[in-house]
């Protein structure tokens, strides 16, 4: 972390003309690595010129001769990717603590720092200083287990985000594919919680979270897909060049609704939080965590809905594209009004029903998916 | 309808004394006497007229035990008090609860107080104490519990059947309201069957009757019922007015009138919070608790207190309104008419909401009088109960609303009778407020120590949550021989092992919430 967090700039910059996107100009390339809790750059300084770094950058030249460009930028990504998480979270405990109060007429944190900005670092304080509690009739591995792997898919998926033209830890040409395939894992560490936990309750969210992300991959496939036809590409950076135009919400608003609903099934939030209905399930699949554990539950919680947001962005609303504001910027600022439309979602609407849960996606979502993806086919043939 | 149905008793039950009483008196049409054999054939002509038991206790006299059961008709007023003696040595009585479902707990609660034996009980358990009671906490003289008696309900196998499993909801859990114990027998996600386990919040209330003097338990009753404090403060007051022949001026009633109905709509409101908190949506709570901080600020003025009120007196009022009470509650009445608005928009109208709600938690009509359902729990079924208009009391009968009623009695139904109810409530605020008029607002020369002349007298109001029924046994002295307490929730929540059968938890839950209960009354 301290190699990177003095190298940043330089080594950003080189990364980025590594990255092979030849079409975003220089003057842009230094914006992408300064955007503080937005971007990549945790620790980044000012903005600064190639010339400035001239000496630093022949230094990693030098020594990423020997390691290698590739292995530094995957280091470098990880890195930049576990800021941004950890930064969104505690952005994201702020904000739905904030939204929700201002929706119930109240006020919301305002104590710690201004406007209660610092209220999410003292809370993962006081987390971080409890007592890790583990009962008695546990399964100990996957108790122990859950936690930890409910993060790698999240991270994967942000590697094929891109944040901007020449932001991107990652390019890879079956992007699409990747997204989806980790992150229909994370129901994976909830099956294991709920397993591991030896609790009614937690089992039954568990198998309520997988009966669920049974039913909403497949809308979230038959919608994307549509998308994948217009874009001819299964690359998620082609797809966002693709949108220069007309963004595919415009052109695709059936997909693009169907694909936003179903993320928001796929991130358990309500109106589709049954695996932790707290009236049914006490907590469902995390009822038996508490401290650090729980913690990582809800960072992966609010990863999840941003990387779902990321992924509306991406896919439906034009990506990093926008007039005059740099690329980035735009990226999370439509990413960010997606955000708060889930967790407006959250503090109006009460829980479905399980089987309304199931009948809306198997009886209106998917068929409603699969006849836009033949209109849409029919319609590019023609 | 009282004498018919006297002279219809006496034909087809053999065996038994009936007569008709002074209703304005004991507030019962007519006393039956019964044997231990007529006794199921009285319940049975009663369930035959679709009458309902509206209580049931016993009553000990030393030489012998009275069960006192009471009937009473959803659609004609016509209460009918029935007693049965049983001896005090180890005391039996045949069962009626395979006729009328609400008697299974009465005699349940019967059996851990008193000690009385009921023949063909199915399940005759403690329904609120522990084993560790030593004498039948009620009996005048201590009478040990025989150690076989001790029996609890707690003994269920988990190791049961392949494929199914027990699930406690409660007593700490977010759905119950309090601490509400229901056990679960689930198929994975539907209930086979569920059975609430009461007695976490047991303080024995009607023990304590007994023990002080009537103006010394005016506290108790807001603590039986805390969201709806003034209606039992009420149905205490009122009842014993009744026995003592109080006169109560004008003033005072319509000053009763309008805090009562100001602290029902609070008490809903309430309910209006928690029940889409069931239902998995948090803000609604906290709109409905705006509104009723409006409520408790306006009943503070003059009570003093924001929850547990003690505002009523014997004969009158602690003290008298001002100007300002009465503009703050224009001013409300005013506000609340905006806020149904919001929350039509908020709720009502919710898709999500009414997908959930609708046609589920459907409780039949003909099945009320089984478990003597009361309030806005029967008004959903269609049946236009309220004792507010059959027995009306302080000045109901000179204000005009209607009782709003749902078609299916399902939990659409009972949100949209409360709703319509607490606009009902805002109608009688604004009607008492114009009507009211000046003079005492507290009787003359009513006695510190009241020493109410021998008799027993049942009074009911219609609380927030329904029937809430005071019955007292005076024996001239300034105490209460036998206070008994006759609660809205303990009835409506027997409905819910049958209404819970066969849905899915998430259903029962919302039916559970719909319900509003509230546990320190089922208790007591």
């Amino acid at each position: 972390m301290a190699f990177t967090s003095g190298l940043m700039p330089g080594v950003l910059c080189r990364l980025v003309s590594l990255m092979g996107i030849q079409r975003a100009s220089a003057s842009r390339v230094p914006a992408c690595g300064c955007g503080g809790s937005d971007g990549f750059a945790g620790g980044g300084g000012d903005a600064s010129p190639f010339d400035r770094e001239t000496a630093m950058t022949e230094t990693i030249n030098s020594i990423a001769n020997v390691i290698g460009w590739e292995t530094i930028r995957t280091v470098v990504g990880l890195v930049g990717v576990l800021v941004v998480v950890v930064v969104n979270a505690l952005v994201l405990t702020w904000a739905e603590r904030k939204v929700s109060a201002h929706m119930q007429r109240r006020i919301g944190p305002k104590e710690v720092g201004p406007f209660g900005l610092l209220q999410p670092i003292a809370d993962t304080v006081k987390l971080l200083a409890k007592e890790l509690l583990t009962p008695q009739n546990v399964e100990k591995p996957l108790y122990y287990l859950a936690p930890v792997i409910v993060f790698i898919p999240v991270l994967v998926s942000f590697v094929v985000i891109p944040f901007d033209a020449r932001l991107q830890v990652k390019d890879i040409n079956v992007g699409l594919l990747v997204i989806l395939a980790f992150s229909s894992l994370s129901v994976f560490s909830i099956l294991i919680a709920g397993l591991g936990s030896n609790n009614k309750f937690s089992l039954i969210g568990s198998v309520r979270s997988i009966a669920q992300n049974i039913a909403y991959e497949i809308p979230l496939l038959l919608s994307l897909l549509s998308v994948v036809f217009m874009a001819n590409s299964l690359s998620l950076r082609d797809i966002v060049e693709a949108q220069k135009g007309v963004w595919y919400v415009f052109s695709q608003p059936i997909a693009f609704l169907v694909f936003f609903i179903a993320s928001v099934a796929e991130t358990n939030r309500t109106p589709f939080d049954l695996p932790e209905a707290e009236s049914e399930l006490v907590a469902g699949f995390h009822t038996e965590y508490s401290g650090m554990r729980f913690a990582l539950f809800f960072l992966a919680e609010y990863t999840n809905v941003f990387i779902v947001c990321a992924m509306t962005t991406t896919f439906f609303l034009g990506g990093y594209q926008g007039p005059i504001l740099p690329g980035i910027v735009w990226f999370f600022v439509k990413t960010y009004l997606l955000v708060f439309v889930i967790l407006w979602f959250r503090w109006t609407f009460p829980r479905v029903r399980f089987d309304q849960l199931l009948n809306f996606s198997w009886k209106l979502l998917i068929p409603v998916s699969f006849l836009n993806l033949i209109v849409t086919g029919g319609l590019l043939k023609l | 309808m009282v004498t018919g149905i006297i002279q219809d008793l006496k034909k087809a039950v053999a065996g038994i004394e009936a007569s008709e009483v002074s209703y304005e008196q004991n507030g019962y049409h007519a006393a039956v006497v019964t044997q231990k054999g007529s006794l199921v054939s009285v319940a049975e002509f009663f369930n035959g007229r679709v009458f309902y038991l509206a209580d049931l206790c016993c009553v000990d006299y030393v030489d012998y035990l009275e069960l006192v059961y009471f009937f009473n008709h959803h659609k004609t007023l016509c209460r009918i008090k029935v007693t049965l003696k049983v001896e005090p040595e180890k005391p039996t009585a045949p069962t009626i609860s395979h006729i009328y479902n609400i008697a299974h707990w009465y005699e349940r609660e019967i059996h851990e107080f008193f000690g009385v034996y009921f023949e063909g009980h199915p399940n005759l358990t403690y329904l609120f104490l522990h084993e560790g009671i030593e004498y039948y906490p009620l009996r005048k003289k201590p009478t040990p519990v025989p150690e076989d008696a001790k029996k609890l309900l707690n003994s269920f196998n988990p190791e049961g059947e392949e494929d199914t499993f027990f699930v406690n909801l409660g007593p700490q859990h977010p759905s119950t309201h309090g601490v509400l114990r229901v056990v679960v027998k689930m198929d994975g996600e539907y209930i086979l069957s569920a059975e609430p386990v009461l007695g976490y919040l047991h303080r024995m209330h009607e023990k304590m009757a007994e023990n002080r003097s009537y103006l010394q338990f005016l506290p108790n009753p807001a603590r039986i019922d805390y969201p709806g404090a003034l209606l039992l403060n009420l149905a205490h007051v009122t009842t014993i007015e009744k026995l003592c022949g109080i006169e109560v001026p004008e003033r005072a009633q319509y000053i009763r009138t309008i805090t009562c109905e100001l602290n029902r709509i609070a008490s809903h409101l309430l309910w209006f919070g928690a029940f889409p908190a069931d239902l998995g949506a948090l803000t609604p709570f906290l709109y409905a608790f705006d509104d009723r901080e409006q409520i408790l600020d306006i009943l503070e003025n003059i009570t003093g207190s924001r929850l547990t009120y003690c505002y009523f007196r014997f004969g009158g009022l602690y003290n008298d309104i001002d100007d300002t009470f009465i503009e703050m509650t224009k001013k409300f009445v005013k506000r609340m008419r905006e806020r149904f608005k919001i929350y039509d928009e908020l709720v009502t109208g919710n898709v999500i909401f009414v997908n959930r709600a609708k046609g589920t938690g459907i409780l039949e009509q003909d099945q009320v009088h089984k478990y003597g359902c009361s309030g806005p729990i029967i008004r959903s079924t269609g049946m236009p109960f309220d004792i507010r208009k059959t027995e009306p009391y302080a000045v109901y009968d000179q204000v005009d609303f209607e009782i709003p009623t749902g078609t299916v009695g399902d939990n659409m139904d009972r949100y949209n009778v409360r709703m319509a109810e607490m606009e009902m409530s805002l109608r009688i605020v604004e009607q008492a407020i114009a009507k009211l008029p000046s003079g005492p607002f507290k009787a003359e020369k009513v006695p510190k120590k009241l020493k109410p002349p021998k008799g027993d007298i049942y009074h009911a109001v219609e609380s927030s949550r329904g029937e809430t029924g005071v019955y007292i046994v005076s024996d001239e002295s300034d105490t209460p021989y036998r206070m008994r307490w006759r609660v809205p929730s303990y009835s409506n929540l027997m409905t819910f092992p049958a209404l819970a059968r066969g849905t899915l938890i998430a259903d029962a839950i919302a039916t559970l919430g719909s319900y509003d209960i509230v546990v320190p009354e089922i208790d007591r």
